[in-house]
């Protein structure tokens, strides 16, 4: 049988026959000591020790295997004999999550299979099934996707990972907790939601979801795969997941063409926040960049153009759009203002100054000292002048503190312009 | 079968390859030599479509490998300096990986194992560990890996460092029947005794510059002919330019000349003859071994 070959690759390292024997034997005296605690019959206790020993087993031990799926690779320096074999980026994805995860998944069968026999709401089992594997799915994908993106990074310590991952834990155990109540997801008990005109209930769009944050993190796997693969690609697959998050977190608000903007905007903004954060920083590559350009070879300027252009180029038209209309709001009464345009000078300037540290001699230290650049530029220093009472200056760090639009926007721009020139001159330093 | 053009590769601050343009013809072996820093492995990642250029072009058997960068992997064999063995699974299991990896099907794969286990002498280890082996063996079994698809095109970098002796002579020999089946080399090395056991050309890469590109080992009936006088002779390079039936190659002095000839053994007896008719005081008339190391010194010196 012809096998996904980095599937049956896992497979060999994970399931060994002393562990195909081992877990059971282990699971089993596990579940013959809450037997005896529930009276010598399979009653709540084995059940819910079941649905925990999935949820530790499934999350935690399963994302650790997804993540070092791809982070051994690079410690064993073996990653190229993959690079140089003719398997595509979806086999390797989907050999390396369901084949790295096996014995977990063997394990979690178990734990299953036992809390469906000391389950006393059987007919909620389908839909606890869905939950659980779909959300352990979820989980172990982001665990490849973050071990793809530390990689990239040159980061082969997967502690700090893991603290990500049993962030996402913590924040995933509480819907699987959830699902110990069953009677939530009996049919009579149903949340009624709406989704742009749309009623749905609650239970149906968390489905759906769940089913499109697995599909997104799967191609988020896939488009990271190709990438170190050498496949080139044009970014549609990120802007295919900026229209989605847009079109799906604009069901949610009021609709208006207002609100609609104002989720796209943020959206965009946020992603584009997000992009300069993952995506690798090489000078080489905006060299190459402009070498394209000055050929005007679109194709290529499209292939290594930043996830982060993109999303900031989307974010612009959202934020002309908002600058023209009337709605206007203070924030938390003091005296911050939504001026659109210039939170987009903003991102820029701190997309920029988060690219002047990474060309910088300590990469490495790029985003604390970003965070700490922008402690100043938020925090203290408008602060500092305000408690002084020059307003003024305070809006020369903060536009937003500004009184007028104008105001607001050559601040920004001074900004911008300042910190993209000390970002050139680096840049042209390290090339 | 190789075409590299004008290819640039820098790292920040660092050209690491500069204008670099060669071809390689089909079922030769080419050394890849050049100090440390010179660009070989850098350039041989391109080559492999490890790593991605500034600009240029790289083209093999037909293929753009800077367009096509995984149809360029199905034909290439590539070993790296440091193996990329994967120490938890067998010999064996690492083989068949490979293979399926390569797209061999899986009722093929285990007579790829047997073949190539065998023409590597390591059908003995194939139930070992890579971490169980020997530095030799471990070269060994990552050669296997790199031509279990039988690629038309090798690409090795440091293939013999770190063997014995006798382990580098089986690996020209290795080499050799490689290039016997079709297969072309290129092998880059510090270790210039060991190419010349089996390379046809030369490749000197000098700071991410090509600075030479020559044959080694033309056939043997084109081999240069060292001509050596008991005493110098000041019309030297006119006397021999005079002799229809050579190519004077070099005559640097006067008392030595490096000829080609082009005939059999009789046109040898020939060109002797008309040596001494020309009452040259000759006490040495031979073929040169061809010596990589020299043609490699003299390259280096030439251009620095």
């Amino acid at each position: 049988m012809n096998l996904n070959p980095e599937f049956e690759r896992q497979l060999i390292l994970e399931c060994s026959q002393a562990r195909l024997i081992g877990a059971p034997v282990v699971l089993g005296a596990v579940f013959t000591f809450t037997y005896f605690l529930d009276d010598y019959r399979l009653g709540n206790i084995t059940a819910q020790a079941a649905l925990t020993l999935f949820m530790l087993i499934t999350l935690l031990w399963g994302t650790r295997q997804s993540l070092d799926s791809i982070v051994e690779e690079y410690r064993d320096r073996t990653w190229d004999t993959q690079r140089l074999s003719a398997l595509g980026p979806w086999q390797m994805a989907w050999g390396k999550l369901l084949g790295s995860t096996s014995m977990a998944w063997y394990c979690a069968g178990i734990c299953l299979l036992v809390h469906a026999l000391a389950t006393d709401n059987p007919a909620a089992l389908p839909l606890l099934f869905f939950y659980a594997i779909g959300t352990a799915l979820l989980v172990q994908s982001a665990g490849l996707l973050l071990g793809l993106l530390a990689v990239q990074r040159g980061q082969l310590k997967t502690g700090s990972i893991l603290i990500l991952v049993v962030v996402g834990f913590i924040v995933f155990m509480p819907s699987l907790t959830d699902l110990t109540d069953t009677a939530n997801y009996l049919p009579d008990n149903l949340q009624i939601s709406s989704w742009y005109n749309l009623t749905v209930n609650a239970q149906t769009l968390h489905q759906i979801s769940l089913i499109c944050a697995l599909f997104w993190c799967m191609m988020g796997n896939y488009r990271l795969l190709a990438q170190d693969l050498g496949l080139r690609n044009l970014p549609w697959a990120w802007l295919g997941f900026t229209l989605f998050l847009i079109v799906y977190l604009g069901g949610f608000i009021p609709s208006s063409s207002y609100s609609f903007s104002l989720a796209a905007f943020t959206v965009c903004s946020l992603l584009t926040y997000s992009g300069v954060l993952v995506e690798r920083h090489e000078p080489m590559r905006v060299k190459r960049l402009l070498g394209y350009w000055l050929q005007a070879n679109w194709r290529r300027v499209g292939e290594e153009l930043p996830l982060s252009v993109l999303s900031f180029a989307l974010s612009l038209p959202f934020a002309i759009f908002l600058s023209f209309q009337e709605q206007r709001f203070a924030w938390l009464d003091i005296s911050l203002h939504a001026y659109p345009l210039a939170i987009a000078l903003l991102v820029l300037r701190d997309c920029a100054i988060y690219l002047f540290f990474c060309y910088g001699k300590n990469p490495q230290r790029a985003f604390s000292l970003s965070l700490l650049s922008a402690a100043l530029l938020y925090g203290i220093l408008p602060g500092l002048f305000g408690a002084i009472g020059m307003t003024g200056v305070s809006a020369l760090f903060f536009p937003l503190w500004a009184g007028s639009v104008f105001t607001a926007l050559a601040c920004s721009a001074l900004q911008c312009a300042l910190i993209l020139h000390l970002l050139n001159t680096r840049w042209r330093q390290s090339v | 079968m190789i075409t590299v053009d004008k290819l640039i590769f820098e790292y920040p601050g660092l050209r690491a390859l500069d204008d670099v343009s060669f071809d390689i013809v089909q079922g030769s072996i080419t050394a890849l030599v050049g100090p440390n820093g010179a660009g070989k492995t850098t350039l041989l990642r391109c080559m492999a479509a490890l790593d991605q250029p500034v600009s240029g072009a790289i083209n093999i058997a037909g293929i753009d490998v800077l367009e096509q960068p995984r149809d360029c992997h199905r034909i290439i064999g590539y070993l790296s300096d440091f193996f990329g063995l994967y120490q938890r699974l067998t010999v064996r299991q690492c083989l068949h990986y490979v293979a399926r990896a390569q797209g061999i099907l899986e009722a093929d794969c285990a007579a790829a194992i047997d073949d190539v286990s065998r023409r590597l002498h390591i059908q003995d280890r194939l139930e070992n560990s890579p971490a169980e082996l020997s530095r030799g063996l471990r070269q060994r079994v990552a050669i296997a890996q790199a031509i279990i698809h039988k690629p038309p095109v090798v690409l090795l970098d440091e293939p013999a460092s770190g063997l014995d002796p006798e382990a580098r002579h089986e690996l020209a020999e290795l080499f050799l029947d490689l290039q016997a089946q079709g297969m072309t080399l290129l092998v880059s090395s510090h270790i210039l005794a060991e190419l010349e056991a089996y390379c046809t050309d030369m490749l000197v890469l000098r700071q991410g510059r090509i600075v030479e590109q020559v044959a080694v080992k033309a056939p043997s009936l084109l081999k240069p002919f060292k001509l050596l006088l008991a005493k110098p002779v000041d019309n030297l390079l006119r006397l021999l330019q005079s002799l229809p039936e050579i190519k004077v190659l070099n005559s640097d002095y006067k008392q030595q000349a490096l000829l080609q000839l082009d005939g059999d053994a009789a046109q040898q007896h020939r060109v002797l003859k008309a040596l001494i008719a020309l009452d040259l005081p000759v006490c040495e008339f031979a073929p040169v071994s061809s010596n990589l190391q020299d043609a490699y010194l003299q390259t280096i010196r030439q251009n620095s």
